[in-house]
């Protein structure tokens, strides 16, 4: 009892409060590459993200945003350090645990898109919905929804190799909201697609911004960095510079 | 203590939602539809990949069915002495050679007095009649100018209509009177009818039967013909006429009618025990006559069929593993190839639980086609086996057709199933297909 006392006490220290979406105190990815040589992918990364920020996370290849952004994510857990999102100590939970959260929580946007082919756009974007167990009806009506605030009402039934890059990307992002999740996750957003879609996709991200979602960016483009309101550089695993852009 | 105690509930809340049956129902229906649409996009590979369950469950189904209707068969025309009936008879039929010829050198024919003996001493039955017979092919039956060759001629008693499996259609059967006068009448099957009074009535025309005239004074109802053999190509005398034209001295068949199976038990071990001590046998010795019914030949039929049906289950096991294995080696191959997919729904939050009924109910699925096609196929060659020969498909055949190939799909799909449950959503999203 002691020990839980001791215990729950550093956590109500440490719980962040609740205006804050995302916290990571001190995280470490480590790879092990045999003969005892260890990769250190994050060598202790700290940040905060609040509640409707729209944040992007830039560096080159190589400098630990995937691996960052996978931690994020919930797709992978820390070597080292705590990760709280949404109030809920995530960093150390099993894997049909961080499943839950994903689809709970995360909404992913991917650079390839990510769809299933053989499924409809209006599928795409319910399979959240039915990895969360809910009942067809009420499904069908939230995906529609989610599509039609990307405006693809009328595009509803089409299979993604019958969309646009940007059309396909739109679905992405209609398969990202339809759970309202605490934070959206983009990597690379933009990087499949043409200037003009990609400004298109950006424009909406404003809009999502604006509507109130908070969002995390990861990409090594200035200029698509440039759309966030912070920016959070980050090279050999640490955080070089946060900055924020008005 | 509040967030300790709320990350706890918390997780108990997640464990309580994602258990629930709803959930579960709506994960699993998206797979079966997975599972069909999977199917439908690879209608060749599939049909390949299920060969081997569908001969399987074909070749157990026909060979139950054929199994079945021989059974039926046999009980119907071959092991069919009458509802609770026993002979008592020179020889335990349905017995080895050696015991055959064992039984040659020490057994006695049963005579008229021992029948007489038995009908006096044995208590309760509801019938007891003789019978016998002789069945060669120089038997004949003639009536103006036609022959009829190779029918079995028996002598009888009266009670024997009662007894056996033959009805009368039109006249009577052996009376006491013909039995007691040696009179020289007959009761005749229904291939006699056909050969000599095809447009006239049989009922008091003589026949000659092995040159010695008889008139006819009954006949019987068509029983048909078991594996090609008519039933129908018999004479019936009164036993004493038999006995004092044709054969003296042949052995009788007692056959003894109980009211119910329970008693007939009872009644056998009676006759044996009467037989025994009026022959003198000693209390260690063999008897020296046989008790036969009709679980004695269906028994006999149980045994060799058990020993096909044995050799058929091993058939059906190696088809059904080997059917498996290939469903488990396209499923693995599968798989591979749905990496990215499997990658995409983890990032979407399927849990392994998910991942996992998606491809052991794509497995099972894929199975249970194999099992209903194999079903369909089989009731078409039941259909085609019976026209020629004799074959009815049971029910249970069906079942178990149908479950064992939804469990070899189930089994065979779990392995490669928990490798796609188990596989890393980074490593799979990474994979490009």
């Amino acid at each position: 009892m002691a020990i839980q006392t001791a215990a729950s006490s550093i956590q109500e220290t440490l719980m962040p409060p609740d205006g804050v979406v995302i916290k990571t105190e001190n995280l470490w990815k480590t790879y092990d590459m045999g003969e005892a040589i260890q990769v250190h992918a994050l060598s202790g990364v700290s940040f905060d993200i609040d509640r409707g920020e729209y944040v992007a996370i830039m560096g080159p290849s190589g400098s630990g945003k995937s691996t960052l952004m996978n931690l994020i994510g919930c797709l992978d857990t820390p070597t080292q350090g705590t990760y709280w999102l949404n109030g809920r100590l995530v960093s150390e939970l099993s894997d049909d645990e961080l499943a839950y959260i994903r689809n709970k929580e995360i909404g992913f946007v991917f650079q390839t898109f990510n769809l299933l082919s053989r499924a409809s756009a209006l599928h795409n974007v319910e399979l959240p919905l039915i990895y969360s167990g809910m009942p067809a009806k009420d499904r069908l009506e939230k995906a529609q929804e989610a599509l039609r605030k990307v405006d693809l009402g009328d595009r509803m039934h089409h299979k993604p190799n019958e969309l646009s890059g940007g059309q396909r990307q739109r679905v992405a992002i209609a398969r990202a909201l339809v759970n309202n999740p605490s934070i959206i996750l983009a990597d690379e957003p933009t990087g499949n697609l043409d200037s003009a879609t990609g400004e298109e996709i950006m424009g909406l991200f404003e809009r999502l911004h604006l509507a109130g979602n908070t969002l995390l960016l990861v990409t090594h483009e200035h200029d698509i960095a440039a759309h966030a309101h912070r920016i959070i550089h980050v090279r050999d695993g640490r955080i070089e510079r946060d900055e924020r852009v008005e | 203590m509040a967030s300790l105690t709320h990350t706890a509930s918390f997780l108990h809340s997640l464990a309580k939602r994602r258990s629930k049956g709803s959930g579960l129902w709506v994960t699993s229906r998206e797979a079966f539809w997975i599972a069909l649409e999977a199917l439908r996009a690879h209608k060749l590979r599939s049909f390949l990949t299920l060969l081997g369950v569908v001969i399987a469950t074909t070749t157990l189904i026909v060979v139950m069915s054929i199994i079945n209707g021989m059974n039926l068969y046999i009980a119907d025309h071959i092991a069919n002495l009458g509802a609770n009936v026993f002979i008592v008879d020179k020889y335990q039929w349905a017995q080895g050679y050696e015991a055959w010829l064992k039984a040659r050198r020490r057994n006695k024919p049963i005579r008229v007095e021992e029948f007489d003996f038995l009908k006096e001493n044995l208590a309760g039955y509801k019938n007891i009649g003789a019978t016998t017979s002789m069945w060669s092919d120089e038997n004949s039956a003639r009536y103006q100018g036609h022959t009829l060759y190779n029918e079995e001629i028996s002598g009888v008693t009266p009670t024997m209509i009662d007894i056996g499996v033959q009805k009368v259609e039109s006249g009577r059967y052996i009376t006491e009177f013909d039995y007691q006068h040696e009179a020289m009448v007959c009761f005749v099957g229904h291939d006699l009818v056909d050969e000599f009074f095809s447009s006239v009535e049989p009922l008091g025309k003589e026949i000659l039967i092995n040159g010695l005239p008889f008139r006819v004074v009954g006949v019987a109802e068509k029983i048909g013909s078991t594996f090609g053999q008519s039933e129908d190509n018999f004479v019936h005398l009164p036993l004493t006429t038999y006995r004092k034209f044709f054969a003296p001295r042949l052995s009788l068949q007692v056959n003894v009618q109980a009211w119910d199976g329970q008693q007939m038990l009872a009644l056998e071990d009676e006759a044996r025990a009467l037989l025994r001590a009026r022959r003198h046998t000693p209390y260690r010795e063999d008897d020296t006559f046989g008790i036969n019914a009709s679980q004695t030949i269906m028994d006999l039929w149980n045994r060799i069929m058990g020993s096909i049906f044995a050799v058929t289950i091993g058939i059906v096991a190696v088809f059904m593993v080997v059917g498996g294995i290939v469903i488990m080696n396209i499923m693995l191959a599968s798989v591979t190839e749905r990496t990215h997919e499997i990658g995409i729904r983890k990032s979407l939050g399927a849990r392994r639980r998910d991942i996992l009924m998606q491809f052991v109910i794509e497995s099972s699925v894929m199975a249970c086609i194999g099992g209903g096609v194999g079903v369909l196929l089989a009731l078409l060659i039941s259909k085609v086996v019976d026209y020629f020969f004799t074959s009815t498909v049971p029910l249970s055949a069906v079942v178990v057709g149908l479950s064992l190939s939804a469990a070899v799909g189930l089994f065979f799909g779990i392995y490669p199933a928990s490798r796609a449950a188990k596989l890393d959503p980074i490593e799979a999203l990474r994979t490009e297909n």
